[in-house]
């Protein structure tokens, strides 16, 4: 059942006619008000609800189902679809309630004849001009118009009209999003996702009444990290998925609630599945995290799932790889390992993007266990021990949480752009940026954000000089200097920068600056912002190397879904393993292939930026003779000789436990005590005391988002994602609409 | 089979306690009440709490190999696609996959076949209490989702009209 909860994660004002209603006196200062709580009755039973409330949320709160179109629970109110009529006492018509507000004392009927009658009229309407699509609807079967006109609406309509039903051009939005507009009820919920979470302006609505369309206004795909959102709110069929396009119904999937890996965030989401095959993937509501988005890359890069997979066990005999057994490749390992000659050090473990937990932990142990230190990650700059250390927890994660960035009031972003390392995270900031008088300054590559920020520089002088207060006064440095929770956040690409110890540098005298803000037991404004999946997990568990183990030249080196590893940065006469489920390019560099199973196959734990572990699940089984990524280690470990004291799932979280507790406390967040972050950062600033600054510029590090890891490599949906929208061409769509154009201009 | 049993998952159990929080992993411990032959012993032993569990999983004639197969009990969240929130207040138990046998393709006539017996199954019960009860009789290791609170904001028509001290940064086109 909805709660709803006072304390307001999202900084709105109150209404201020709700107000001048109640207390008849005129106030701006209006958030004090917040707190008192109204009684009214619904139905007949008395509930409480804080003041502000949309009636709406008032029968919710009651257990009363309304109908609705256009109230969307994370949008603005519009109130056009007035299919959320109830009655109220006193009042002589029905009263939308997502457009009243709640009124103390107030009587509401959710149920009565002239609600009945109410929104069957309103039925009778918006069926007049919808077509009877739904046998060729890929929105039948989860339609809200198809199930609520079969409750509340009538059996029969009285409009015949001779014309015909209204009909629309359909919109071209781009390869995700399919359009047809004839079946658009008008709710404006996708315009009003577009212009408030997306940040897409152009979208909107022209015409009115009955000539309303909605439409870019001039030809334009929507060029959107979140535009598959708009297919989920979509009320009817006018939007749908293009990939997904008569696929599949609803009703035949089995889904299965999991957490997507494809960026840091770890956005929950839902697998649906139908036989062996993912079908689609759905975000998953979970305020805490995504609320209720999920960004394009994570929702439609399931189909690269279907190509370019390790389905079996491959050795590399002269320069083809020919399939094995799984005893013949895990002894290939062991000879290879033997007859490389490498030892302790020399044996090397390199941690990819979306390499699991469990899998990570195995791979620690068995290399530890091999005597070996020498465990880097999957980036630039990867095999030396990270700047930030990985001692203190809060050094290396999102420490204000990402539901708590809607609390900052002014924040400063360095080397990041997280409308493409994180952008549902992004969306939050720009909810913020819109309601709160929030100030951004950025310091990096300039980057369209969604939301207007104040340039600072673009390189790590341009930091050290905001630190050292010598900036020229602006809007931003008022906001900062005044700030009551300011936020720094730090891009992952910090860490991979050569001046990532002066900026490391620079920071930590910041936080010194202003820790009576910026670091307090309430708030730690401190936060880095990784882009990775497995990087949070990786610095929790230690996967860094000693700086001994960062000299040593491996023979023998075992790529866990390293996909993006420099080939040239493997020595020619190392024996290389490389284990994942595509065969990208850390497999084009492997003497040995492991199949493993990609996130949809396995139920892992996994590490989002701000430290909150979450358990994902398997969909399908993994296909061919591949296996679970820890599974394989833990076999391996056997066949080396050094077996890994684990044989199930239970006991791994047993171990992963004894490593970090944190690891298996599931789906919460701990706060560091900000005398330890205080004591973390202090450490940088010893560490990287005197660093020198070269000052070459900070780069966004990913230049394409729909292409960052194997499965949205192998994806044709993100390709095509990338023509579009990254390139800017034309994928073939629209072609006759432009060549239309061109003859006219 | 069963006392031995019975004690390493005891143990196995206990090891666990600190696990316990928001979400919890459970060892099924349906054994756990078969009344052990009453020993004599000078040792104080903390009496076990009395677990009223019945032994299910002993007269059900489930197969014993379900013993080995996680379930997870969860509150299924609202399908995104629609606004009705139906379905969502039920407590779900399910298996996870069979790796490998989960499903495949056939090859006579392209549907999906399964080695997994409980592929299918889903129980619904009203409380996560009902849930973990009747896992623990089963004597099936289950993890438990804790259920997600929603948080939306009270809000108002009137927000789309209300006054913004500084710069607007948004036109409401609708
Ligand atoms: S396209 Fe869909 S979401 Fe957008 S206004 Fe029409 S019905 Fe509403
Ligand atoms: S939901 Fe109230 S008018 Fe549409």
């Amino acid at each position: 059942m909805l709660r709803i909860v006072s304390s307001v994660s999202r900084p709105s004002s109150t209404g201020i006619l709700g107000k001048v209603a109640n207390t008849g006196r005129r106030s701006l200062a209006s958030s004090s008000a917040r707190n008192a709580d109204i009684t009214l009755t619904v139905d007949g039973k008395e509930v409480t609800v804080p003041q502000g409330s949309a009636l709406i949320q008032a029968c919710e709160a009651a257990g009363a189902t309304i109908p609705r179109f256009c109230y969307h629970d994370r949008l603005a109110i519009a109130g056009n679809c007035r299919m959320c009529l109830v009655e109220v006492e006193r009042s002589p018509k029905p009263v939308a309630s997502c457009a009243m507000p709640a009124m103390p004392g107030a009587k509401v009927f959710t149920n009565s004849p002239l609600v009945h009658e109410a929104r069957e009229g309103v039925m009778e309407f918006l069926l007049a001009n919808h077509p009877l699509d739904c046998p060729i609807c890929d929105q039948g079967g989860e339609c809200d118009l198809q199930d609520q006109s079969m409750r509340y609406g009538s059996d029969r309509s009285r409009f015949h009209e001779i014309t015909g039903k209204r009909a629309v051009e359909n919109k071209d939005l781009g390869p995700l999003v399919k359009t047809s507009m004839t079946r658009c009820i008008q709710c404006t919920r996708c315009v009003r996702f577009a212009n408030e979470v997306a940040g897409v302006e152009e979208l909107g609505t022209t015409g009115r009444g009955n000539d309303m369309q909605i439409g870019t206004y001039v030809e334009k795909t929507m060029d959107s990290e979140l535009s598959g959102n708009i297919v989920d709110l979509c009320p009817v069929g006018a939007l749908t998925s293009k990939p997904y396009a008569y696929n599949a119904r609803p009703w035949e999937l089995k889904s299965t609630e999991s957490v997507d890996p494809l960026d840091a965030v770890g956005s929950n989401i839902r697998i649906d599945s139908r036989g062996v095959q993912v079908m689609r993937i759905q975000p998953k509501t979970n305020d805490d995290v995504n609320e209720e988005w999920i960004s394009d890359k994570t929702r439609y890069a399931y189909d690269g799932l279907k190509f370019q997979r390790l389905t079996t066990p491959l050795v590399k005999q002269g320069d083809r790889f020919v399939a094995a057994t799984w005893e013949d490749a895990l002894t290939a390992i062991a000879d290879g390992l033997a007859a490389s000659g490498a030892s302790s050090n020399e044996i090397q473990a390199i941690a990819g993007h979306l390499a699991d937990t469990e899998s990570l932990v195995a791979l620690k142990d068995l290399a530890n266990r091999l005597n070996s230190d020498n465990l880097i990650l999957d980036q630039t700059n990867g095999h030396l021990p990270p700047v930030h250390g990985v001692d203190v927890r809060s050094n290396y994660l999102f420490n204000a949480t990402i539901p708590s960035v809607e609390e900052a009031d002014a924040i400063l972003l360095v080397g990041t752009n997280p409308r493409h390392e994180a952008a549902v995270l992004n969306s939050r900031i720009r909810k913020s940026w819109l309601h709160t008088p929030l100030e951004i300054g950025f310091i990096g590559e300039r980057a369209d954000t969604t939301y207007g920020y104040e340039f600072l520089g673009a390189d790590a002088n341009a930091l050290e000089t905001f630190v050292s207060g010598k900036v020229a006064d602006s809007a931003f440095l008022r906001k900062w200097k005044a700030a009551k929770k300011p936020l720094v956040i730090v891009g992952s690409a910090i860490s991979e920068h050569p001046d990532a110890a002066g900026v490391y540098n620079a920071l930590s005298k910041l936080v010194e600056q202003e820790k009576s803000r910026l670091v307090t037991p309430e708030w730690n404004g401190f936060s880095v912002l990784q882009r990775v999946a497995s990087r949070a997990a990786a610095y929790d568990i230690g996967f860094t190397p000693s700086r001994a183990a960062s000299q040593t030249k491996p023979k023998f080196i075992y790529l866990l879904n390293a996909d993006e590893v420099d080939p040239k940065s493997i020595p020619s006469d190392a024996f290389v393993v490389y284990q994942g489920h595509h065969g990208d390019l850390g497999a084009q560099l492997a003497d040995v292939c492991l199949p493993g199973s990609a996130y949809t196959e396995k139920g892992t734990t996994w590490v989002n930026t701000e430290g909150r572990a979450q358990l994902g699940r398997a969909a399908v089984s993994p296909p061919g003779a591949s296996r679970e990524d820890w599974k394989i280690i833990r076999a391996l470990s056997e066949v080396v000789g050094a077996p890994l004291p684990y044989s199930d799932a239970l006991e791994l979280r047993d171990r992963m436990w004894e490593i970090s507790p944190s690891l298996v406390r599931y789906d919460v967040t701990e706060k560091t005590s900000s005398g330890i972050a205080l004591a973390g950062i202090n450490a940088i600033r010893e560490r990287t005391a005197g660093a020198k600054i070269g000052g070459a510029a900070f780069k966004k590090p990913i230049t394409n988002f729909y292409q960052t890891d194997p499965i949205s490599r192998a994806s044709v949906t993100m390709a095509q994602c990338t023509r579009a929208f990254t390139k800017g061409e034309n994928y073939g769509f629209s072609e006759s609409s432009q060549t239309e154009q061109a003859a006219f201009a | 089979m069963s006392l031995l049993r019975a004690c390493v998952q005891a143990t196995a159990a206990c090891k666990r306690a600190p696990l316990q929080c928001v979400s919890t992993f459970g060892r099924g411990m349906a054994n756990d009440s078969i009344p052990a032959p009453k020993k004599e012993s000078s040792e104080i032993v903390a009496p076990e709490p009395v677990r009223e569990v019945l032994v299910a999983d002993a007269i059900s004639g489930a197969p014993s190999q379900l013993r080995h197969r996680p379930v997870r009990i969860y509150q299924p969240t609202r399908n995104t696609m629609q606004s009705g929130p139906g379905k969502s207040e039920r407590w779900r138990l399910d298996f996870d996959i069979l790796p490998g046998g989960s499903r495949w393709e056939n090859p006579l006539m392209g549907y999906a076949s399964s080695a997994d017996y409980m592929q299918g199954t889903r129980l619904s019960f009203r409380s996560k209490e009902d849930a973990i009860h009747f896992a623990e009789k089963q004597g099936w290791d289950y993890f438990v989702q804790p259920e997600a609170t929603k948080r939306i904001p009270p809000k108002n028509y009137s927000e789309n009209f209300v006054y913004k001290p500084h710069k607007l940064r948004i036109m409401r086109t609708k």
